[in-house]
């Protein structure tokens, strides 16, 4: 039906947009922590899962964020720039932390999945 | 006027900056040629360079930023393709991932919290495990800095992806659904692509992984932070 990616793209993304902006206001309306972001991936979700929404209404643009999501974060990135200063002396414990908490959440989260797959399997 | 094209310039850098780095990648797959981190060390040094501030950056930059949130909204697509694998072992997956969650925020928060840090860095490394929009969304909404939350999700990530082949060892963790669950709550994009190359299996158990764990951080991170902290 559509051809022209220049200009399917944008709409699709402006649609996404709509549905940030539901989830921000359900945030704000019901004073959620969950951001608004998150609460509009559910809605997306169920959306495409009842099929009220066809697939093919956002498909392009939705493919094309997935796609270039780190795109979307380097500005909040470069912001470290003004905060470099707090990996310095101590701060280079932080990243060990990060490391090791890393670590212990693979661990946990994959051997608590593995044990109960593995007793599905068996049972 | 002069704002106008400054920004329009910042904008055009950024997307300049990204795909160069993208091709770059595309030539040398390395931990260290991942497009976000080129990109971001080519537009910091820049600004360096020309001492320019990161608010004068931001004139441009905030109009990327303002995508992040139907960029996360997007992520809905790839968990509903994966829905029938989701269905299957929907149990399991939540379970891995949930307990992934509370073990993630609560090592992170209670080490940092005894090392001695400010608050201000604890609610920065708390959503450190998921996904780089989701977990700027949570350190906003908690109190913290999101360019260093930042910082930690790309130790999470790069991190995981390097210790990830000795973790598996030592922990036992053989099953391919484990160890997809484990790299995705773990180490969210950055790890799911390491799944993906060595097994599409692991690699689809890893997305839903990915982006369940960004959701049930998001439900829990503000509550346990406050019992914790």
């Amino acid at each position: 039906m559509f051809k022209d990616k220049a200009i399917i793209i944008p709409i699709q993304i402006a649609m996404l947009y709509l549905i940030y902006l539901a989830g921000k206001g359900i945030q704000n309306l019901f004073d959620l922590f969950i951001p608004g972001s998150v609460i509009g991936l559910l809605i997306l979700f169920t959306l495409l899962s009842f099929k009220l929404v066809p697939e093919w209404i956002l498909q392009q643009g939705v493919s094309f964020m997935v796609r270039h999501l780190p795109f979307f974060f380097i500005p909040a990135t470069v912001g470290i720039i003004s905060y470099a200063y707090v990996f310095k002396g101590k701060g280079v414990l932080l990243i060990g932390i990060g490391l090791f908490s890393t670590a212990l959440v693979m661990a946990m989260a994959g051997r608590v999945t593995q044990w109960m797959v593995k007793r599905r399997e068996e049972a | 006027m002069n704002a106008v094209i400054v920004a329009l310039f910042m904008i055009g850098f950024t997307i300049a900056a990204y795909i160069g780095s993208l091709r770059l990648y595309r030539k040398h797959r390395r931990i260290y040629t991942t497009p976000v981190i080129v990109a971001t060390l080519v537009i910091i040094v820049f600004l360096l360079l020309f001492n320019i501030s990161y608010e004068t950056y931001m004139t441009g930059g905030k109009w990327v930023d303002r995508l992040l949130g139907p960029a996360v909204v997007a992520l809905a697509y790839p968990l509903y393709q994966h829905r029938d694998i989701l269905r299957k072992m929907l149990v399991p997956i939540m379970t891995g991932t949930t307990v992934g969650a509370l073990v993630g925020i609560s090592s992170g928060l209670l080490l940092s919290k005894w090392a001695g840090f400010s608050s201000q860095i604890i609610y920065s490394i708390v959503p450190k495990s998921v996904t780089t929009p989701v977990a700027m969304s949570i350190s906003e909404s908690t109190g913290g800095v999101m360019p260093l939350t930042a910082v930690f999700v790309m130790i999470a990530g790069i991190g995981g992806m390097l210790i990830h082949p000795l973790v598996m060892r030592y922990s036992g963790l053989t099953h391919r659904i484990g160890r997809g669950v484990g790299m995705g709550s773990a180490s969210h994009a950055i790890g799911t692509a390491a799944s993906m190359e060595r097994d599409s299996l692991e690699g689809s158990i890893s997305t839903v992984a990915m982006i369940l764990s960004a959701v049930i951080v998001s439900i829990i991170a503000p509550g346990l932070t406050l019992l914790l902290l």
